[in-house]
């Protein structure tokens, strides 16, 4: 390349300079004007960071104080296992040697079972709040929706379904309909009809209009261009996302019982509250393990989903 | 008998469609041609009602389109049936599903919403698509299908809303010349068999020729040619098409003749070259 100008290029000396120059010129000052806002950008960071540590008394010294307290509480919740008595059974009285895994796990179908009705408040929960978040993205998308107050209200409604958390949810509708499982799935339903619903209708305003146009002009209602036009854009996607949100809630799930709204989390608050000892690592390690499994199927799923819609 | 009077319509400070007043008698091939632009999608848009007019009157028999509402501005728009430039089907929906919306229209709610086909529709659907030799398709997704047969596909679906009136929007600019073909002969056959007034937006000047009964010339928004094709002059085109004139006359480009070695279409080509 040469520093030439280049054949048949115009330079228009006159009102300063040539293209390039103007070019230049234009870049200079944009240059400048992003450097003093990223400057800026930075300090308020930067204010609001030590804001924080402050006001939250974020001090390392503080952390190195309370590590090796993880270790004492850790050290009262792990079993007592006897290397040669491990694997007995019950005796004929029907009691379980102390320091074997029958003993440790003396609960073990009470905690299965209570892991088994975790799992399908959070299938319940997830098919809920699905089903509650596909009819409302579409009114609380904003090029579908058919008047405007019908956008705002659906948006509001939306925000208003998850920004009240779980927990608080959970512990009106126990104090309502009383202890038990019911509470915990309404409470994780309203909350993910609220999250699914935003992140439904950010698909929705992406799906493409033509099919749309081609809807409305064949003579289809509002319903119908949702139906035929929007759903089979959208629906790898809704489909995706809600299964992330059933792992999601697969989590909340075995949380929220500890306002006795149902599920593993009874348990474990109970066992917390009034042991305190090896039975909490016993369910702990029942959760983690649900959690784990449940997530890799899940993401098998929704993964193996997406290649196939991909590559068809 | 479609009647446009003084149908306008403004986006803003544009004028895209200014005064327009026409008479289409029912039957008739009509082929709207003019530079991008002159405001032929807008006119054919506020038919089907997809645009609303700012001023003006759209009468089909006793009835003046542009006052429509709800139930009645829907059934208009199943009686004059729409193809696009882009096809418009919906992707993901296959075939025979994209054919059958065409009858939306007439389906109460409970079965459209369900997706409830009754054999019956289904057979229509099927008859429609055989029509434009597409039925072995009826299965398979619409996005897996060439433009061509995309394009017949939406004229499947056209068929299927039995329509009056069948509207089309630049049908042919996205598809090569041999499909084009095919997609001009289908509506002209429509045309002639069924009866159905075709009124169809062109770009280039010898597919308008070749096909229709009457051409309308569209500049800056008004029309500025109403006539046959004998009527229309070369002069006149030229003065239509404006700085694209070439483009429209090169009728290699976008047009339904295929080109041969001693087709006159390559010479002008050449010629423009």
């Amino acid at each position: 390349m040469s520093d030439a100008t280049l054949p048949g290029g115009t330079s228009a000396p006159a009102t300063g300079g040539s293209a390039v120059d103007v070019f230049e010129r234009h870049r200079a000052e944009l240059q400048a004007s992003k450097r003093v806002m990223n400057i800026f950008v930075l300090l308020v960071f930067l204010v609001a960071l030590a804001l924080s540590v402050w006001v939250s008394d974020f001090l390392p010294e503080r952390l190195a104080e309370g590590i090796p307290r993880i270790f004492e509480y850790f050290a009262t919740i792990v079993p007592d296992l006897q290397g040669d008595v491990l694997f007995e059974g019950r005796g004929d009285d029907g009691r379980a040697v102390p320091g074997s895994l029958t003993f440790w796990y003396a609960d073990f179908w009470t905690y299965v079972e209570l892991i088994w009705e975790t799992i399908l408040m959070a299938i319940t929960a997830t098919l809920l709040g699905t089903a509650v978040a596909y009819a409302l993205s579409f009114p609380a998308a904003q090029n579908l929706a058919p008047a405007r107050w019908i956008y705002w209200i659906s948006r509001r409604f939306l925000e208003f379904c998850r920004g009240v958390p779980e927990i608080l949810l959970a512990l009106l509708f126990v104090f309502m309909i009383g202890i038990g499982p019911l509470a915990g799935i309404l409470a994780i339903a309203i909350h993910s009809a609220g999250a699914l619903g935003k992140l439904f209708a950010e698909v929705n305003e992406n799906a493409s209009s033509r099919p749309i146009e081609g809807i409305t002009a064949v003579g289809g209602t509002w319903f119908e261009k949702m139906a035929y036009a929007v759903t089979p854009q959208v629906l790898p996607n809704f489909f995706s996302y809600a299964l992330l949100r059933f792992e999601i809630n697969v989590r909340a799930s075995s949380i929220i019982g500890f306002v006795g709204a149902g599920g593993i989390g009874q348990e474990l608050n109970r066992v917390i509250s009034f042991y305190s000892d090896d039975r909490v690592l016993a369910v702990l390690i029942l959760v983690v393990l649900m959690v784990t499994v449940i997530d890799l199927i899940s993401e098998r799923i929704r993964l193996g989903y997406i290649g196939r819609e991909n590559f068809k | 008998m479609l009647k446009l009077e003084q149908l306008t319509r403004r986006f803003g400070e544009n004028t895209a469609v200014s005064s327009a007043t026409l008479e289409i008698p029912d039957g008739q091939m009509v082929g709207i041609i003019g530079r991008s632009g002159a405001g032929k999608s807008t006119l054919l848009r506020l038919l089907n009602r997809l645009i609303d007019p700012s001023d003006g009157k759209i009468v089909f028999g006793d009835t003046d389109i542009a006052q429509l509402k709800g139930r009645e501005l829907r059934q208009w728009r199943s009686d004059c049936a729409m193809i696009f430039q882009q096809f418009n089907l919906v992707g993901r929906l296959d075939v025979v599903t994209n054919v059958l919306t065409g009858r939306l229209c007439d389906m109460p709610a409970w079965r459209s919403l369900t997706q409830i086909f009754t054999p019956r529709e289904r057979a229509f659907a099927i008859q429609a698509l055989d029509r434009l030799g597409m039925a072995h398709t009826a299965l398979q997704r619409a996005e897996t299908l060439s433009g061509g047969q995309q394009q017949r596909v939406a004229i499947a679906r056209a068929l299927a809303q039995e329509p009056k009136i069948l509207l089309a929007d630049e049908p042919i600019a996205s598809l090569d010349p041999m499909n084009a073909k095919i997609v001009m002969d289908a509506l002209r056959d429509i045309n002639k068999q069924d009866g159905i007034t075709v009124i169809c937006n062109l770009h280039t000047l010898d597919t308008a020729r070749n096909y229709c009964d009457r051409i309308i010339g569209m500049q800056d928004g008004r029309i500025v040619f109403d006539g046959t094709p004998a009527q229309l002059t070369n002069q006149m085109a030229r003065e239509i098409y404006g700085a694209e004139a070439d483009e429209a006359f090169n009728e290699a480009a976008t047009s339904t003749s295929i080109p041969t070695s001693d087709s006159p279409a390559v010479d002008t080509a050449k010629a423009i070259a």
